[in-house]
């Protein structure tokens, strides 16, 4: 909180004038409506987004799923054809993992990590308004795809001369969503304008491109988090005080900024072989295929870490709250979220069993997943711990806790099986491996997110969701789950491999494929009411108390919704689970007050981050234009460029801006009203 | 209120439960592709491994899933309870978790061993699969000259076949027999190992990644392209596996299937004898001899070899015995009788073997197969589906040149017929 910015700091915000930034431009001055969302850089807000945008693409990735269970619920089915079935699970696992989980772990992020430390806002404030810009241009660019897929197959694109042009007519990505080279890179020899031959068309373009974009966004927010962690905790908020989410955040941050330079690399080349000419993964010119599979997994595993660790911080708030106990073995729950962290960049190598390692690899890397179910373990057995001797209230988010640790308890069994790499190499690329990610990665963090949204709903918008409609939508996910994944493990075993257009009757999988689409629609009906369910409470809800659920963060020490400033004053912490030692034990929380008579110094609003992330998105559809042929599209991507430096250079000389904003006079700010809620308990 | 609804989710759960295991039989285990029916030492090594990480799996998963549904129910909140909260700070029992983290490591144990020494018999064709060098391998541990001995034994005893995997159909070679490119012998897509001989299996790749994967016989290896990959298998059984490749591999991955058939050693080298005989000369004015005649002239023996007939092509299938295989466009149509299969569904012993190429559904698949493919717009003159999307002829028609979008052939409902009589004749 910088007290030695030049601008005059003013009374009350409401009087405040449009600043002027050094540059002679006026920043954005609006409290509500649409330009206020453009270019907050209120972490709470932006957090709002990010959710908002990760549901809106959860929902994308469900229709690409219940088309592509569609497709299989009979054999020899031609309701998509091969391609369309091909684009769409790369799709749905591309959406499912960087546009759905990632940025719903990142709304959680934004929205607590401040709260639950004690801070006003993150340490920079206007780089996650650019992070969540960038993540848009991102999932834009990836989707973009199915724009030009579309326009192809309905025949608009076929007057084009560059269209007529092309050898591979796919527009959206169809590689899988770990892209293996050399189907996604080139073959045979580049020719004198630098273009190797290629196995697929522009849609891997899109895909590289977007990953990119979305790396830039995803590595911004990490390096944020982790300054906000380390810098800006409130006093007496020792790092073994930090709530266990919080503690996840950083790990997941840290873990961020280490895996992401190997994809950063890995897309960099690939796009170098396709659009230059270069061979890192073309066989015929001594590249190497297996290259990409070791960049794509030091990467693509600790990427599984990144997903869950978020929803294992979440359930370790939960089962506290709602057992009235606090968490069996704190530091251990730390430590093993932290081991699994390091752990997760020691066996990437476990994707790549039947690649032909050789077997002192291969051994080395079956010994290490096995290791990691240690610290998994540990964490399951800890929050057995805390349900041991509790009092369980069931709650919508308490019940969607305890089916994340049933289900994440599944999906860890079927990979303690195949961490053995002779049971793998019967099960790598089959049915059981995918209902082995979709136990961990649906089942367990899906219904983790959803129990986090259900928990902390009423504290971001102060209203409750409906319970009973809570209920229905969980029963039907936990239901229609297990009926869609559960059968796949028996479809795996007895020989269905993974990503396959469809089968022959005969070979013993008709009915439980049947079995598996129903469940996949119950499934897809019960997301779909648990969002219906949010956007109707966020809108129309119930109001509801400050601390609904007896909480224990220092979030639910603040009004609901939160204040912009969130808190008037500087907490002072004495204990863990702070506000629950306030209620109810013998540390109370204590205030200072730090910003004086002026009141509480807020950081400006601004339009930059924004263009900088319009750059990207101009950027990321250059390319695929690029390949594609289309005249003159290299100076689309040289535009791009143009816009996003140009963001950044207005962004870095406009000054750090910022005003004071009065709070209330009240030394515990408006928390009274919640004191008065939490002891009618 | 919850408890209410969650006895009556769980009355309604148990008989859906039970009435979706009441399907489950033995045969589920045996059918076509599955892994739980090991017919070679590969394979059931892989399972042997595999059930013990089942057993070790439903050991614990009864005990934490046991002690977290007697903790949920026993520790439910009751109105009884003492309405103050819970104050203390646990910090967990330092006892307990050294305690849980240990038994943790020792059941990991428990599946390690197995798995390593496992991982090591998959590898390579080992010692005991290669009957008479039991003593070599006792002299390789001593001294170089056993190394020789071993090698020499393991030449003579273990058949070697090179795999090529293409998009999307797999080429089989026995460099030892001469069944080669090179001798213009090769096999695609169904390939004959004798019953209880080792056999080293040397992958290769001339596009995408691909993998090989006979899951009754071995779990699967990639064909990497611009690598060395190998395996070994063993089948201890006569039959016919059914194999499919297990790596995306692009458009037509779900159609990229193969056959394995097991046989007597003596079947396997009649075989062998019957594989490096030329093609049938079809007889003179007949159908077959118009289909000989179209095959140059629409361009097919550009890519395709016919051993005594067509010598030029090298991208393709070869179709020197096409009518004596089971099945056509990469094991994707069925050359078999139907009828004849469709019995053989349900039965837990393999002896699908026994079903012979039924001339009638071969000429049919053919016709389908040639009208259909990417090569033609259909007997008709319109356009049909394709039977492998995206397949390859369509490319390489004319030129054989990948990428080349030159003009589709077509032909005549009665050119297919005298084309699939033609291949009719190549048993």
């Amino acid at each position: 909180m910088s007290h030695d910015s030049h601008h005059a700091p003013v009374a009350d915000k409401m009087e405040l004038a449009p600043e002027r930034s050094d540059l002679g431009l006026f920043r954005p001055d609006r409290t509500r409506g649409l330009f206020d969302w453009l270019t907050t850089v209120d972490h709470k807000k932006l957090g709002i987004m990010y959710g908002a945008f990760a549901m809106f693409f959860f929902l994308v990735g469900g229709v690409e799923a219940l088309a592509i269970r569609t497709q299989l619920a009979r054999p020899d089915n031609d309701f998509i054809t091969a391609r369309m079935y091909n684009q769409l699970f790369t799709m749905h696992g591309t959406t499912m993992i960087f546009l759905g989980v990632m940025p719903l772990s990142a709304a959680f992020f934004n929205f607590l990590v401040p709260l639950q430390i004690g801070a006003r806002d993150v340490a920079f404030p206007r780089l996650n308004a650019f992070s969540l810009w960038t993540f848009v241009a991102g999932a834009l660019v990836l989707n973009g795809s199915w724009l030009f897929e579309f326009a192809h197959l309905a025949g608009w694109l076929d007057g084009f001369a560059w269209h007529q042009a092309l050898t591979y007519t796919d527009f959206a990505p169809a590689n899988g969503w770990f892209s293996y080279a050399p189907l996604s890179g080139t073959f045979g020899q580049a020719n004198a304008a630098l273009q190797a031959p290629r196995f697929t068309g522009v849609g891997t373009d899109f895909w590289i491109i977007g990953i990119q974009v979305l790396g830039v966004a995803s590595l911004a927010a990490s390096f944020n988090f982790i300054c906000t962690i380390v810098n800006m905790r409130a006093k007496g908020m020792t790092m073994m005080r930090l709530p266990v989410f919080t503690w996840m955040t950083l790990v997941t941050s840290i873990l961020i900024i280490l895996a992401f330079p190997a994809i950063t690399v890995a897309l960099i080349e690939l796009m170098f072989d396709r659009q230059f000419g270069a061979n890192f993964f073309n066989p015929s010119a001594g590249g190497q295929p297996v290259l990409w599979q070791h960049l794509f997994w030091i990467f693509g595993h600790p990427e599984v870490y990144i997903l869950v660790l978020p929803a294992m911080g979440i359930v370790s708030e939960i089962l506290p709250t709602f057992t009235g106990k606090s968490l069996f073995g704190y530091p251990i729950i730390v430590f093993s979220g932290a081991v699994i962290g390091f752990l997760g960049f020691a066996v990437w190598s476990h994707h790549m069993f039947t690649t032909g390692l050789g077997p002192v690899p291969t051994a080395a890397f079956s010994l290490l997943t096995m290791a990691i179910a240690v610290p998994t373990g540990v964490k399951i057995f800890n929050w057995l711990g805390t349900i041991w001797g509790g009092r369980i209230r069931f709650t919508p988010p308490m019940v969607l806790a305890l089916g994340f640790i049933w289900m994440f308890m599944c999906g860890g069994f079927s990979g303690v099986m195949h961490s053995s790499a002779p049971a793998d190499a019967q099960q790598q690329d089959t049915y059981f491996i995918v209902a082995h990610f979709h136990y961990v990665l649906l089942g367990g963090v899906l219904l983790g997110l959803m129990a986090g949204l259900y928990f902390w709903f009423p504290k971001i918008f102060g209203r409750m969701p409906n319970a009973g409609v809570a209920y229905l939508a969980s029963g039907m996910v936990i239901l229609g789950f297990n009926l869609a994944f559960g059968p796949m493990h028996y479809l795996g075993l007895s020989g269905m491999a993974r990503r396959t257009h469809t089968y022959h009757a005969g070979n013993g999988w008709e009915t439980w494929n049947l079995v598996s689409t129903i469940g996949a629609f119950i499934l897809g009906i019960g997301v779909f009411i648990a969002f219906v369910n949010l956007v109707y409470t966020a809108a129309k809800g119930q109001k509801c108390a400050s601390d609904p659920w007896d909480g224990r963060t220092l979030e639910w020490s603040l009004p609901s919704p939160v204040p912009e400033y969130n808190f008037a004053r500087s907490p002072v912490i004495a204990a863990r689970d702070v506000y629950f030692e306030h209620k109810h034990g013998v540390h109370k929380l204590a205030y200072e007050n730090d910003g004086g008579e002026a009141g509480v110094h807020m950081p400006s609003q601004s339009w930059f981050p924004l263009l900088a992330g319009f750059g990207f998105l101009i950027i990321g559809f250059g390319m695929p234009l690029m390949s594609m042929g289309v005249p003159h599209a290299g100076w689309v991507v040289i535009a791009g460029v143009g816009v996003m430096f140009l963001g950044i250079w207005l962004w870095a000389l406009e000054g750090p801006g910022g005003y004071m904003l009065k709070t209330p006079a009240n030394p515990l700010g408006t928390t009274a009203a919640a004191d008065a809620a939490t002891s009618a308990h | 209120m919850f408890s209410r609804l969650f006895r009556r989710v769980a009355l309604l759960a148990a008989p859906l439960f039970l009435f979706l295991l009441s399907g489950c039989s033995r045969a589920d285990l045996t059918v076509r592709q599955s892994t739980l029916d090991p017919k070679g030492p590969v394979a059931q090594m892989q399972y042997e491994v595999f059930m013990d990480t089942v057993w070790l799996v439903v050991v614990l998963f009864t005990l934490v899933g046991g002690l977290l549904v007697y903790a949920v129910i026993r520790f439910r909140a009751r109105p009884t309870d003492d309405p103050k909260p819970i104050v203390e700070e646990g910090h967990g029992n330092p006892l307990i978790e050294i305690g849980l983290i240990t038994a943790s490591i020792g059941a990991l144990v428990f599946i390690a061993i197995p798995t390593l020494s496992a991982i090591w018999y998959d590898n390579d064709v080992p010692a005991e699969a290669v009957p008479t060098s039991k003593l070599s391998a006792w002299y390789q541990r001593i001294g170089a000259d056993g190394k020789e001995n071993y090698a020499k034994a393991v030449e003579e005893q273990v058949l070697e076949i090179d795999v090529i995997g293409k998009q999307w159909w797999f080429r089989f070679e026995y460099p030892q027999l001469g069944l080669t490119s090179d001798a213009k012998h090769t096999v695609p897509n169904e390939f004959v190992i004798p019953k209880g001989k080792a056999v080293r299996i040397n992958l290769r790749s001339e596009d995408v990644i691909h993998s090989f994967w006979v899951p009754k016989i071995a779990g699967k290896v990639d064909l990497m392209p611009g690598r060395k990959n190998y395996m070994w298998i063993q089948a201890n059984e006569t039959g016919h596996y059914y194999g499919q490749c297990a790596e995306f591999c692009g458009d037509s991955h779900a159609y990229m299937l193969f056959r394995c058939e097991v046989v007597e050693p003596e079947a396997f080298a009649a075989w062998v004898k019957a594989q490096k005989a030329p093609a049938n000369e079809p007889a003179a004015g007949s159908k077959a001899a118009k289909g000989k005649e179209l095959f140059a002239a629409k361009t097919c023996a550009m890519c395709h070899n016919i051993t005594g007939h067509f010598g030029a092509g090298m991208f393709a299938p070869d179709l020197t015995h096409v009518a004596s295989r089971k099945s056509l466009a990469g094991a994707w149509l069925d050359n078999r009788d139907p009828k004849a299969q469709g019995a053989l569904e349900k039965q837990t012993k393999n002896t699908e073997a026994s079903v012979a190429v039924d001339p009638a559904t071969l000429k049919a698949n053919l016709v389908k197969w040639i009208g259909s493919s990417g090569t033609s717009h259909g007997a008709d003159g319109k356009p049909t589906k394709d039977v492998k999307p995206g397949n390859r002829m369509h490319y390489y028609a004319m030129f054989g040149v990948a990428g080349l979008n030159v003009s589709k052939q077509q032909f005549t409902t009665e050119e297919l017929d005298c084309l699939a009589e033609y291949l009719l004749t190549l048993k």
